[in-house]
C-alpha cells in the first residue's frame, strides 16, 4: 500500500526528461477510475440518489405526490387493501393509504444518513485503534485486539434488539445519549462496525512502521506522534476508503434489518426496512409495496459495493481483479 | 371478563381475576339478538375435522384453569360436561351435569342443585358415575391457588366458607354440601343474581373431579390434575385412557388431539357431538392457515380472531359461503390515562375523540366485516344496549362524525386551554401492538392525533408487553394505550363496564381500569347497579351508566368486533354465542 506515494516520487522525477506530463496520485487514480465504466454508473446513481434524498420534499412537491405520512382511507378498499399503482400514487400505496413513492424517496434520507454517519463513526474509532494497536504493539495491541475479538464474537442483531428495548423509552440511554430510533441503530452499527477497520488498519500499520521511510522519520528524531499522523496515515488512504465504501453498503442493510426487526427508525417515518417489513405478510395482495423498496435497497446496497471495487482498484491497480 | 385469546385480541387478556366484585346480581337476561349464531339440528355424524391456530392454543389441560375462548372452544366444551352449558343460539345457560336450573330458597341464599343420574368418567375411572361430590370438589379447588383459576373468586365468592377455603384456613367450602349423591346444595352469605340463574355456574370449573382420584395431583405449587384428567365430555385426548395424557394426543403449542369418549352417553347429553376427532393444530401463520382452511377441506379456523384483510376480501369476495361473521360481545377503544397531563382534562380527551377517524381505524383491521363503528361501550346482544342508545349511541357530538371532525376537536381544545385550537405541549407517551392490525391501528390514530397537533412517542412493542409491562402497569405512566379491547364473561353489561371504570380496580399491576377512571360518584353508582337482580334494572342502570361514562372519554371506543369465522367448503361450523361466537365443535359437522 505504499506504491501512491512511491508513484508520486517517480513521477515527479520524470518531468524533468520533458515531454510527459505531470500527474498527481490523484489525478492518475481518477483517470483510472473514469476507465472503470461500472464505478462510474455506480457513482453517478449514489450521486442521483443523494440529490433524491437532500431534494425529496421538492420533488414530492414537483410530481404532486403527496407527503410521506399523509394518510387516506379513499385508497383503501373497503376491506382495508391498498391499492396499486394509479396516476395518484405510481408507485402505489401501502396499508394506511400513504404513498409509496413518497415514502421511498424519504426512506433514501434514512439510509443515507445511516450510511454516512454510522461509516464515518465506526471508520474514525477503526482508524485510530488500529493505528495505536499496529504502532505501539505490546500491551496496547494486546487489549485492543482482544476487544476486538470480543465484540467480533458479539450477537450483534441479539445486542441491537436489547438495546433498543432498553433504550426505546423515555430519554434513551446514557443520559440521552442514545435516543430510541436512528441514534440506537447508529450507535450499535459503530459500535460493532469498527473492529473490521481496526483489524485492516492494524495489518497495515505493522507492515508499514518497518519501512525505510519511517525508520528515517524517527532517526530524525520525529516524534511518535508525527510518525503515526504525518508518515503512517497518508498510507492508508486507499485502504480506509475503499473499507468505508466497502461498510456503507452493509450498514445500510443492517439498518434495514433492525428496523425490519421494529428497532430502528420509528414510526410513522419511513425507512425501507421497516417498509419491507410491513409488506411481508400482504406481499401477495400488494407486491408494490415490497417491489419498490426493495428495488431500491438492492440498487444503492450494488451500487456502493461496485464504487467500492472500483475504488479499490483504481487506487491499487497492483492487486485485485485486474491484475 | 371472560379472557379472549387470539392472534391480536382484545388486549385485555392480563391478569382480569378480582376486578368484578362479588355479588353480581341476575345476568342472562334475554335481549334481542342479531348474532348469526344458529344450531346444527341435523348434521353427518363422523368424520376428522382439523382446527387451524395461529397462536399456542390452551395453556393448560386443566379444567380448573380454563378462562380463554379458546381454552372453552378447544376443550371445554368437547371434553368435559358442567354442570351448566351454553347451546349455541342461547344466552341463557342449558342444565348439563345438572338435571335442571337451581331451585332457590332462602331469599335467594340458598341453591339446591340435582345431578343428572348415569353420567360416567373416561378410563381409568371408566365405571364410575358422577356425583355431586365431584361437582363439590371440581368447585372447591378452583379456589386454591395451585390451580390458577381466574373468576372462582369474582363469582363465587359469596359461597360460605369460600374466602376462608382460598385462603386455607379451612378444609372445606361449607356452603358446598352433597346431602346426597345426586344433590347439590349451595349456601350463599348473600343472594347473588348470577348463581341464581346458573350462568355463573355455566363455567368450566363445574366439570366434575373426582376428589379420591385428582386429590394428589392437586398437591404441590402447580396442580397436574389436567394431565391425568378423566373426561365426561364427548371427547377426550387421544391416548388418555391409562390416566395420563401421551405426546401423541396433546404436545404444548403444536397439537391436540380428541378422539370420541367411550364413557359418554349420548342420551344424557344434549349436544349432538358430530365429528368422530378433532386434530388441533397450533401455531401457524395467520395468512397461509386462512388460505389452507379456505382451499382445502374438512377444516376450520382457529384462534387468529380475524384473517388478514387480504384474506378476508377475498374470501368474502369469493368464498363467502365459508364465512360466518357475528357479533363477539366485544369492543376496543384506546385508553387515555387521566392521570397524566393533559389527559386529565375532559375537554382534551373530547377533543381526541372529535378527531378519531373511528372508519379509518376499522379499515385498518379489514373494513366493515370485522365489526361496527362502536359509540359506547356495551356491545350489541348485551343488556344495556339498546339502553345505552344502540348503534346510534348516547349522542355526543365528539361521537358524532365516526369519520372524524377536526374543526370539533378544535374547538374542544379551545376550551381545554389551547387558544390555537392545537396541542403545543410534548409528545405523549404510547404503547401499542408492534403487530398487524394492531401497529396500523395504532399508526393510523397518531396521524389522526398530529390533525390537533399532538404529537406521540409511539413505541411498539410485543403483544404480551403492552399489558404486562406498560399499559397494567400504572407506575410506568403511560399515556395513551391505542390496542386495547375488553370481551364478555356472559350476557351481562355489568363485565364490560365495572372493570374498565370502577375506581376501586386500579391496582398496580395487571391493571385493566388503564385510563385510571375513578370518579367517586360513578364509583358508588357502579357499585350500586351490581347489587341489582332484576334484569330489566340491570339493563337500563348499566345502559345509563355506559351512557355517561361515554362521556367523560376516559376511553374512545371505537369498534364493536365481530367474530370472522370460517371452514372449508364441506365443513357446517356452528358459533357458540356464549363463547363470543367462536366456533362451537359440539354442533359443528361435516356436510
Amino acid at each position: 500500500m505504499t506504491s501512491t506515494i512511491d508513484l508520486a516520487r517517480e513521477s515527479s522525477a520524470e518531468v524533468e526528461v520533458g515531454g510527459i506530463e505531470a500527474r498527481s496520485p490523484l489525478e492518475l487514480f481518477w483517470r483510472r477510475l473514469r476507465d472503470d465504466r461500472v464505478a462510474m454508473v455506480s457513482l453517478g446513481f449514489i450521486i442521483f440518489l443523494v440529490l433524491v434524498a437532500i431534494c425529496a420534499p421538492l420533488i414530492i412537491k414537483l410530481v404532486g405526490a403527496r407527503p410521506p405520512n399523509a394518510q387516506a382511507t379513499k385508497y383503501l378498499d373497503s376491506f382495508g387493501t391498498p391499492t396499486g399503482p394509479s396516476k395518484h400514487n405510481v408507485m402505489g400505496v401501502d396499508p394506511l393509504g400513504r404513498d409509496v413513492f413518497s415514502r421511498v424517496l424519504y426512506g433514501a434520507r434514512v439510509s443515507l444518513e445511516v450510511a454516512i454517519i454510522a461509516t464515518a463513526i465506526s471508520v474514525f474509532i477503526g482508524v485510530v485503534m488500529g493505528l495505536f494497536a499496529g504502532f505501539y504493539r505490546g500491551a496496547v495491541d494486546t487489549v485492543i485486539s482482544r476487544a476486538i475479538d470480543v465484540l467480533l464474537a458479539f450477537p450483534i442483531l441479539l445486542l441491537a434488539l436489547g438495546l433498543a428495548a432498553a433504550c426505546s423509552l423515555g430519554k434513551g440511554c446514557l443520559g440521552g445519549l442514545i435516543q430510541p430510533g436512528l441514534t440506537v441503530v447508529i450507535f450499535v452499527i459503530a459500535f460493532v462496525n469498527w473492529t473490521y477497520i481496526a483489524r485492516i488498519i492494524r495489518g497495515q500499520v505493522l507492515s508499514l512502521r518497518e519501512k525505510e521511510f519511517v525508520e528515517a522519520a524517527r532517526s530524525l528524531g520525529a516524534s511518535n506522534s508525527r510518525i503515526i499522523f504525518r508518515e503512517l496515515l497518508p498510507n492508508l488512504v486507499a485502504p480506509i476508503i475503499v473499507y468505508s465504501t466497502l461498510i456503507i453498503p452493509q450498514n445500510i442493510l443492517f439498518e434495514a434489518a433492525l428496523s425490519y426487526l421494529g428497532v430502528g427508525v420509528q414510526p410513522p417515518n419511513a425507512s425501507w426496512g421497516a417498509m419491507l417489513a410491513d409488506a411481508t405478510s400482504i406481499f401477495d395482495t400488494a407486491w408494490w409495496y415490497m417491489v419498490f423498496p426493495g428495488v431500491a435497497l438492492l440498487l444503492t446496497v450494488l451500487a456502493f459495493n461496485l464504487l467500492g471495487d472500483g475504488l479499490q482498484d483504481a487506487l491499487n491497480p497492483k492487486s485485485g481483479r485486474n491484475a | 371478563m371472560q379472557k379472549l385469546r387470539r392472534l391480536l385480541p382484545l388486549a385485555a387478556l392480563g391478569i382480569l381475576a378480582l376486578v368484578v366484585a362479588a355479588g353480581c346480581g341476575g345476568g342472562g337476561s334475554k335481549s334481542s339478538t342479531s348474532s348469526g349464531a344458529s344450531t346444527n339440528t341435523n348434521g353427518k355424524t363422523g368424520g376428522t375435522v382439523t382446527i387451524l391456530d395461529t397462536a399456542g392454543s390452551v395453556d393448560s389441560l386443566d379444567p380448573g384453569y380454563w378462562y380463554y375462548q379458546t381454552d372453552y372452544e378447544e376443550l371445554g366444551t368437547t371434553t368435559q360436561r358442567w354442570l351448566y352449558s351454553w347451546k349455541p343460539d342461547s344466552n341463557t345457560p342449558t342444565p348439563d351435569v345438572a338435571q335442571g336450573l337451581p331451585q332457590v330458597a332462602d331469599g335467594g341464599k340458598t341453591l339446591t342443585i340435582k345431578i343428572k343420574p348415569g353420567i360416567k368418567y373416561s378410563a381409568p375411572l371408566a365405571n364410575r358415575t358422577v356425583t355431586s361430590k365431584d361437582v363439590k370438589y371440581a368447585m372447591s379447588r378452583c379456589f386454591l391457588p395451585q390451580v390458577g383459576n381466574g373468576y372462582a373468586l369474582v363469582y363465587w365468592g359469596d359461597i360460605e366458607g369460600a374466602s376462608a377455603y382460598s385462603q386455607g384456613k379451612a378444609t372445606e367450602v361449607t356452603g358446598l354440601q352433597t346431602p346426597d349423591d345426586n344433590t347439590l346444595v349451595i349456601k350463599l352469605n348473600k343472594p347473588v343474581g348470577v348463581l341464581a340463574t346458573g350462568a355463573a355456574l355455566g363455567l368450566p370449573c363445574t366439570a366434575p373431579v373426582p376428589q379420591d382420584y385428582a386429590e394428589k395431583y392437586d398437591k404441590g405449587k402447580t396442580s397436574t390434575y389436567g394431565e391425568h384428567q378423566v373426561f365426561t365430555g364427548p371427547y377426550m385426548i387421544e391416548g388418555a385412557g391409562s390416566g395420563t395424557v401421551p405426546q401423541s394426543g396433546y404436545q404444548p403449542g403444536k397439537l391436540i388431539s380428541l378422539v370420541r369418549n367411550p364413557s359418554w352417553d349420548k342420551s344424557t347429553d344434549f349436544k349432538p357431538a358430530y365429528f368422530d376427532k378433532i386434530i388441533i393444530k397450533n401455531g401457524g401463520d395467520v395468512s397461509v392457515t386462512s388460505r389452507q382452511v379456505l382451499a382445502g377441506q374438512s377444516m376450520m379456523s382457529g384462534d387468529s380472531a380475524v384473517p388478514p384483510p387480504a384474506v378476508l376480501k377475498e374470501g368474502l369476495t369469493n368464498k363467502k359461503s365459508q364465512f360466518q361473521i357475528s357479533p363477539s360481545g366485544g369492543n376496543r377503544y384506546i385508553a387515555l390515562n387521566t392521570k397524566v397531563k393533559p389527559l386529565d382534562n375532559v375537554n382534551f380527551r373530547r377533543a381526541i375523540a372529535a378527531v378519531v377517524d373511528r372508519n379509518a381505524l376499522r379499515q385498518t383491521r379489514g373494513g366493515p366485516a370485522v365489526g361496527t363503528v362502536a359509540t359506547h361501550f356495551i356491545p350489541p346482544d348485551i343488556p344495556g344496549f339498546d339502553e345505552a342508545g344502540g348503534n346510534a349511541g348516547p349522542g355526543y357530538d365528539f361521537y358524532k362524525n365516526p369519520s372524524g371532525d377536526v374543526a370539533l376537536a378544535e374547538s374542544y381544545m379551545k376550551k381545554a386551554g389551547y387558544p390555537s385550537g392545537k396541542y403545543t405541549g410534548p409528545p405523549l407517551l404510547t404503547i401499542a401492538d408492534n403487530q398487524s392490525p394492531a401497529k396500523e391501528t395504532a399508526e393510523a390514530f397518531q396521524q389522526q392525533l398530529s390533525q390537533i397537533g399532538i404529537k406521540l412517542q409511539l413505541r411498539e412493542i410485543p403483544h404480551a408487553s403492552v399489558i404486562g409491562k406498560f399499559c397494567g402497569t400504572p407506575k410506568q405512566n403511560v399515556a395513551i394505550c391505542p390496542t386495547l379491547g375488553w370481551g364478555k364473561d356472559f350476557f351481562d353489561a355489568q363485565s364490560m363496564v365495572d372493570p374498565i371504570f370502577n375506581g376501586k380496580n386500579i391496582t398496580q399491576s395487571g391493571n385493566v381500569n388503564t385510563a385510571q377512571a375513578n370518579d367517586p360518584k360513578f364509583n358508588a353508582q357502579m357499585d350500586k347497579a351490581e347489587e341489582l337482580t332484576d334484569p330489566a334494572q340491570r339493563a337500563q342502570t348499566w345502559g345509563q351508566l355506559d351512557k355517561d361514562l361515554t362521556g367523560q372519554v376516559y376511553y374512545v371506543v371505537w369498534l364493536w368486533d365481530n367474530e370472522v369465522n370460517f371452514t372449508s367448503t364441506n365443513v357446517k361450523g356452528v358459533q357458540n354465542s356464549f363463547n363470543g361466537n367462536a366456533w362451537d365443535l359440539t354442533y359443528s359437522s361435516l356436510k
